[in-house]
């Protein structure tokens, strides 16, 4: 299966292909004052305003710590940017090596050298799990 | 389910078309059943209701939705025996077939978005049918029984019918909403192009034709797109004629209605947020206005009171207002009941009649008629940026006058800077400036305040209230006001006026008080939008000194957030159904904590207004006022927007679960997973620990 490979500091998160937009480089947030800590800002992408998100702070994880490209996707409830801190690329996941361990994840594959944890996106972007995160 | 109902998968798209143009007919029936109880044109108008009821009835059939091609057959049998205009028309017959316009809008709109509908058609099958065995006997035949209905193939309509002018086309919302973003963007993507023509040229790009012509035509393609949202106001006038006209009957009161500058645009979205409001206006105006006929007579008016709603366009503001040739306010009654001095002015005390008066609501009631839920009006406006004002004449009647921003899609704001970041303040809520030049910053009952106007008024920092912690708070001080409350707010510098495209942030981040939205800017960063009233209630809470006593007036409610820790925790039951009332009150007083109870939104907010509690447990589907509109209603409240709000649902779906939480809710329960353990346990979440 091949999945777009979003890297966050040591980790890398896998995103389904088809809900994947488009990816941002070097993005400029505007930071939202009283936001949950997972929202880093809000970025026009095509006219659209878009929140930017941390996967690392989202999946209580570690938060990451820059933002060098951002990647639009798809997900139940809207449209959202997820923060990675280097070149996303599309590539083919292999096996499963390991049950998940964050709520969200439904299985962490081996991707040539990488480990990388497939994301269930409606699950990881829901609303309520933002506002708490 | 019958199979007929999904005959083909693309179905599902027609049906919503058909909903959106079902929608406007159903309009046109309302208006001339209304009509109908004139005089004048009886044939002609049971002709052209006929007509609506069987195009209806044709394109119910095309769409595949047999239930609701049998119920326009139903309402034709109703109206049919009244065509040759032999039979007078009662007024019963009108009440019938409103409710049966009702119901055909209720069954196709949830037929429109795939719902499940057979219960309320059935319902509705069954009072028309009823309605119909009791027509008279005009020679026409009776009722078709239902099993006639199902199986005629009415005949479809020859081509798609716009309803009055042949140059009018239905258009989805969301398509407009996408043309002005689309418009929007063109603009920014102008400018930036701009930057680069000049670079490139080292001229200014105004000194080129091409590039002027196409900044022209830009703005105005904006404009023009700007104005397809816009809708006249007789399209909310027709409820509201009907909402004075069934309560009227009711109160057995003579009551007529005039309009007057209906034909003025304004807003679809303001539009659809004014509907509460102002039929709150009107039926308090038939209500508590308008005397009865004979006490009428006696004071020598017109034996009927007339209710006016006039429409008129000021500047970037609609003015509505509806008034009435009732008994006015009673103003002492007012001042008595509000505690207001009597050094205050007729017109100082009668604003008072929009205080959320909590302990003394009920008593303005009682002795002038009027006061309760006028805060909730109130408050609604707010959210729209809008005001509402009162203009009294006792025992001649009373006007209310509500003024809105004729778009909520452009904002004209004031931009500051606060360290590093810059905000849009809608200019709408900023008095005044106060420049930093001014005495440094003075001190009074342990808080900083500055002068503004010969009064003094406390001050916060920006970044204070925001908790950003990046600006130096040097620069000036805005004066912001939201209706009574008045508070200054410095930032580090003001950059100027903008006309803001208020974006919303879309559905992912949780609501936050103090955004009203956010902008594109035409370098195309984003420019975050804040909510004045939010600024002002989180200032006062930011910088409340903790030894001295804030003078809280006596009118005042103990606030939701961190509230003292009291003897029993209390909880408000909201639910129409009687046993599921009970039920939960038993297991709430059971675990500990104080138990209300309310039948409906409307009565839930009535209790609230008389005393607060810690939590609101309520239904979605509730008459009058549902679940959602309530858990708004108290997020728009200035004292109750902190209460605890947990929705208990008899549908499972994420929409429905999404649409609690977008109104504010703070929890969910599905009712098919309810018992006393899941009760009790989102209840003891919610308020951190048992009562």
């Amino acid at each position: 299966m091949r999945a777009l490979l979003v890297p966050v500091g040591d980790d890398t998160y896998a995103v389904p292909v088809a809900a994947a937009r488009e990816v941002v480089s070097a993005p400029r947030p505007t930071p939202v004052p009283t936001a949950p800590r997972c929202v880093r800002g809000l970025l026009n992408v095509r006219g659209e305003i878009v929140p930017l998100l941390d996967l690392g702070a989202l999946l209580g994880a570690v938060p990451t710590p820059s933002c060098a490209y951002a990647v639009v996707v798809d997900s139940a409830a809207g449209r959202s940017a997820l923060a990675a801190t280097a070149l996303p690329e599309v590539s083919e996941l292999e096996d499963v090596v390991a049950a998940p361990e964050l709520h969200g994840a439904l299985a962490v594959h081996r991707s040539g050298a990488r480990l990388v944890t497939f994301l269930d996106l409606d699950s990881v972007l829901d609303p309520a799990r933002i506002a708490g995160a | 389910m019958d199979p007929a109902e999904r005959p083909f998968g693309h179905d599902a798209e027609f049906r919503g078309l058909f909903a959106e143009e079902a929608q406007g007919r159903l309009d046109g029936l309302a208006e001339s059943l209304l009509g109908l109880e004139g005089t004048a044109g009886r044939v002609e108008t049971v002709t052209a209701l006929l007509r609506e009821a069987h195009t209806l009835k044709g394109g119910s059939a095309m769409v595949g939705l047999p239930r609701v091609t049998r119920l326009a057959h139903l309402l034709e049998d109703l109206l049919e025996p009244y065509r040759d205009g032999r039979a007078g028309i009662s007024a019963d017959l009108v009440d019938e077939a409103l409710a049966a316009v009702d119901g055909l809008r209720a069954v196709i709109d949830a037929a429109g978005r795939e719902q499940d509908h057979e219960a309320e058609a059935s319902a509705l099958e069954e009072r028309l049918l009823r309605a119909a065995a009791r027509a008279p006997a005009a020679g026409q035949a009776p009722a078709a029984p239902p099993e006639a209905a199902r199986v005629e193939v009415p005949p479809p309509p020859v081509a798609p019918t716009p309803r009055s002018e042949a140059s009018t086309v239905a258009v989805p919302v969301a398509r407009l909403d996408e043309l002005v973003r689309l418009v929007t963007e063109s603009s920014s993507a102008l400018l930036r192009t701009g930057h680069l023509l000049a670079e490139a040229t080292g001229k200014p790009p105004s000194t080129l034709t091409e590039f002027r012509d196409l900044a022209r035509t830009l703005g105005q393609l904006q404009e023009l797109t700007m104005r397809t949202r816009m809708v006249p106001v007789s399209t909310i006038a027709h409820p509201l004629h009907r909402a004075v006209r069934d309560l009227a009957r009711s109160l057995g009161r003579e009551v007529a209605w005039e309009v007057s500058g209906d034909d003025t645009e304004i807003d679809r979205h303001v539009l659809d947020r004014l509907a509460d409001p102002l039929l709150h206006l009107v039926r308090n105006a038939v209500d508590h206005g308008i005397e009865g006929p004979d006490e009428r007579a006696a004071a020598g008016k017109p034996r009927h009171g007339t209710v006016r709603l006039r429409a008129m366009r000021l500047g970037s503001e609609v003015i509505l207002v509806i008034g009435d040739d009732g008994r006015g306010i009673d103003v002492d009654a007012v001042r008595t009941a509000t505690d207001a001095g009597d050094e205050d002015d007729d017109e100082t005390a009668l604003a008072g009649i929009f205080r959320s008066g909590v302990s003394t609501a009920r008593e303005v009631t009682d002795v002038s008629g009027r006061g309760v839920g006028l805060d909730v009006v109130r408050a609604q406006l707010e959210a729209i940026r809008g005001r509402v004002e009162v203009h009294n004449d006792p025992g001649r009647g009373c006007e209310f006058r509500l003024s809105v921003p004729i778009t909520l899609a452009v904002v004209p704001c004031l931009v500051v800077r606060c360290g590093p970041r810059r905000y849009a303040v809608p200019a709408q809520a900023v008095l005044t400036a106060v420049s930093a030049g001014d005495p440094a910053t003075l001190h009074a009952g342990g808080r900083p305040m500055v002068m503004s106007g010969g009064r003094a008024l406390p001050v916060t920092d920006l970044d204070a209230i925001l908790g950003s912690g990046e600006g130096g708070g040097q620069g000036p001080a805005l004066v912001l006001s939201v209706l009574t409350r008045t508070h200054a707010v410095r930032v580090d510098a003001l950059e100027g006026h903008r006309d803001v495209v208020l974006k919303s942030l879309g559905g992912l981040l949780p609501r936050l008080d103090v955004i009203a939205g956010a902008t594109i800017e035409a370098d195309g960063s984003v420019l975050v939008v804040l909510e004045p009233g939010a600024l002002i209630e989180r200032a006062r809470r930011t910088h409340r000194p903790a030894a001295v006593t804030a003078p809280i007036p006596a009118t005042a409610v103990p606030q939701g957030a961190p509230s003292p820790p009291r003897s029993r925790r209390s909880v408000l039951v909201v639910d129409d159904a009687l046993t599921v009332r009970e039920l939960q009150r038993s297991i709430l007083e059971r675990a500990g904590y104080e138990v209300r109870t309310a039948a409906d939104g409307l009565e839930a907010l009535s209790r609230l207004a008389e005393r607060p509690v810690d939590l609101v447990l309520t239904d979605v589907e509730m008459p009058r006022m549902d679940g959602f509109a309530l858990t708004e209603a108290i997020r728009a409240h200035q004292v109750l927007r902190n209460t605890a709000v947990l929705v208990l649902s008899s549908r499972s779906g994420d929409d429905d679960r999404r649409r609690g939480l977008e109104a504010g809710a703070d929890g969910y329960i599905v009712k098919s997973a309810f018992d006393q353990a899941t009760l009790l346990d989102a209840v003891d979440r919610l308020l951190g620990g048992r009562g």
